[in-house]
């Protein structure tokens, strides 16, 4: 009982970090109908900064800002100059421009901050001391604390796309570009910011995980992020907000459940295990579960 | 009306075959071969590598430039075809040679395994099943601990490398024999190619590719075609594997058969050009210069951006590769190629 509260810890701590990259995979591809393979190293690189930003003495929540600030501006000029004109050229060029910028991006990192593994201090308290007692399993205030963030980070989303105007032209935009532009929408500058709010998410979620990640902050720490997000925004509906957090939690519990109580899985088979559930959901319901179909004109 | 009428015949047949210039296709490239050998070893060695990748990109080519299906997973394939011709020469003691059609079928079924979605899913979607293929097969590896030798990896003794008796070639003359034998799978490999996309089965292969709808009322399979196109991709980058284990010898998950790599073949291929017979080939040789020369730059670490760089500016500024720009602009001859063959 004890352990089985601690792996369900866990995982809400992991899958609430999924939830977070899912979502923005989902708002990336509701502005560039693509899947944004570069959106965990994106993150990682401003995560990267946050970090130095902290080994300068300044406050991990002032670095937290910062690096989402950061983000923004890399997520929009990116969209704005590569992933828009690339897109004229079709589908293969933007996911060529990506599966680029994945490589680049990485490397980057590992030039400016070089190959080792560093260790960053969290948002929150994260003493062997700081824990609640539930049915005597220990629940860190570190995984309460990410919970919560990310809680807010999602609640904050939702409402921007959901009560505020400039959700309601990112909405506009994403269902049918072409109304969109008629009734005075520009929608180019939409999806650049929608690419600027995904990095926002997604230096969110790179700060949450890299202190409790067992990469530590290294050039590793995003990829499997990055494979675990996008199987829970394509488990999740490649186009449904919601999707992306059921399918963030439920990759993340069931990881940890999995790994746990699975031996013939174990240790080595993470990864395999959320492509394998990601590939099923692909082939038994291309739209995930709570995606809708986009209608093709022939 | 039968489904034999409605399919024109491949434009790219030439009106009247001559045999000039296969004849002096062949002579030129037996000379370039020749002269190659020359070199001092570790340029032979060198250009072998060349020629390993080319095979493997023009696997990636049926797929991703005949087929227009972006595969992430051929790193997976790539490393079915090391790892089979590593485990059966130091596990089963079978001489390298033999090893290759075991692991050329093993790259068949994984394909056509890889290909199975092919059928239901396309594009983006596609890319992330392919990826799931990359990502598995090092943590299959790690997993398998006992036969792959797991996260260490699998070293061939070099002993068990050793040219075949009948080349001509002693034991300390490898590189030699890895680039003739590369030389020959190479030119196999392409001329298979060749033949596959001016087959009937390559003009449905293009057609799906390039009108899924039209394609399919015409009666072309689109689940049948796309599978095999896999399984003979899977089997020509298998060869490829198995060549790299041979000339390498030692195998490694995190090293050698990463995403990673199928980003290089990847690049590799859009630099050579995509949907081109040779561009493979230019591919190839991109691929072993751009680490060897960015090796002096920032510790070696620089090659990862070197590669997305050359890569989104290859992209941009020259979309058809290498060798689509050269056919473009009528280098190789006054012949026009076909379409179905320089569009992409």
């Amino acid at each position: 009982m004890t352990q089985l509260i601690e792996r369900l810890s866990d995982g809400l701590t992991n899958g609430f970090v999924y939830a977070l990259i899912a979502l923005a995979l989902v708002v990336v591809f509701k502005a560039s109908s693509t899947v944004n393979f570069a959106q965990a190293e994106m993150a990682l690189f401003t995560t990267y900064v946050a970090w130095w930003m902290t080994t300068r003495g300044i406050s991990i929540w002032l670095a937290l800002l910062a690096a989402c600030v950061v983000g923004f501006i890399i997520g929009a000029a990116i969209e704005r100059t590569l992933v828009r004109p690339a897109e004229k050229r079709g589908e293969m060029p933007t996911l060529l421009i990506l599966v680029a910028l994945f490589t680049a991006i990485n490397a980057i990192d590992g030039l400016i901050w070089g190959l080792e593994y560093h260790s960053m201090d969290g948002l929150f308290p994260a003493g062997l001391d700081d824990y609640v007692s539930v049915a005597s399993a220990r629940i860190y205030y570190e995984d309460i604390g990410v919970w919560a963030a990310a809680i807010i980070a999602l609640a904050v989303c939702f409402m921007v796309i959901n009560k505020t105007r400039l959700g309601l032209l990112m909405r506009a935009a994403a269902d049918n570009p072409a109304s969109a532009a008629l009734s005075g929408i520009n929608v180019g500058k939409v999806y650049t910011f929608g690419w600027g709010s995904a990095a926002v998410i997604g230096s969110i979620a790179g700060i949450l995980i890299a202190p409790i990640s067992p990469h530590q902050l290294s050039m590793a720490t995003m990829f499997p992020v990055l494979i675990y997000g996008s199987a829970a925004a394509i488990i999740g509906g490649l186009n449904s907000l919601g999707g992306a957090v059921v399918g963030g939690l439920t990759l993340g519990l069931a990881e940890s459940l999995i790994t746990g109580y699975v031996g013939f899985i174990g240790p080595q088979l993470h990864q395999t295990t959320a492509l394998a559930v990601m590939v099923i959901v692909l082939l038994v319901r291309p739209t995930g579960i709570f995606g809708s179909r986009r209608l093709e004109r022939v | 009306m039968t489904r034999e009428s409605t399919l024109p015949k491949p434009a790219s047949l030439p009106a009247k075959r001559s045999l000039m210039r296969p004849a002096v296709i062949g002579i030129v490239a037996v000379a370039l071969l020749v002269a190659g050998g020359q070199l001092p070893d570790f340029r032979v060695s060198q250009i072998a590598s060349m020629l390993i990748f080319a095979i493997a990109i023009s696997g990636l080519n049926l797929v991703a430039g005949y087929g227009g299906m972006l595969s992430l997973g051929h790193s997976a394939l790539f490393g079915v075809g090391g790892y089979t011709t590593a485990i059966l020469i130091s596990e089963m003691r079978l001489t390298p040679l033999s090893t290759m059609p075991i692991a050329i079928a093993l790259g068949v079924l994984v394909g056509a395994l890889m290909g199975l979605p092919a059928t239901r899913v396309k594009g983006i979607y596609l890319a992330l099943v392919t990826l799931a293929f990359a990502v598995a097969f090092p943590e299959f590896l790690k997993r398998f601990e006992e036969l792959t030798g797991g996260a260490g990896g699998l070293v061939v003794r070099s002993v068990d490398l050793a040219p075949p008796a009948w080349s001509g070639f002693d034991r300390f003359e490898r590189s030699q024999w890895m680039y003739w034998l590369s030389a020959v799978v190479l030119v196999l490999c392409l001329f298979l190619v060749r033949n596959l996309i001016r087959s009937r089965r390559g003009l449905s292969i293009t057609a799906l590719r390039d009108n899924e709808i039209a394609a399919t009322v015409c009666g072309v399979s689109a689940a049948r075609d796309r599978i095999s196109l896999f399984a003979i991709s899977g089997g020509i980058t298998a060869a490829g594997g198995s060549l790299y284990a041979m000339y390498i010898g030692a195998l490694s998950p995190e090293l050698s058969f990463t995403v990673f790599t199928s980003i290089q073949l990847i690049t590799g291929l859009i630099i050579g050009g995509v949907a081109t017979l040779l561009g493979p080939l230019a591919g190839g040789v991109a691929i072993v210069i751009i680490p060897a020369v960015t090796l002096d730059l920032a510790n070696g670490q620089a090659y990862g951006l070197v590669f997305g760089v050359v890569l989104i500016v290859v992209v941009f500024l020259l979309p058809d590769g290498i060798v689509g720009r050269l056919q473009k602009m009528r280098v190789f001859t006054g012949r026009s190629q076909s379409a179905a063959h320089t569009s992409t």
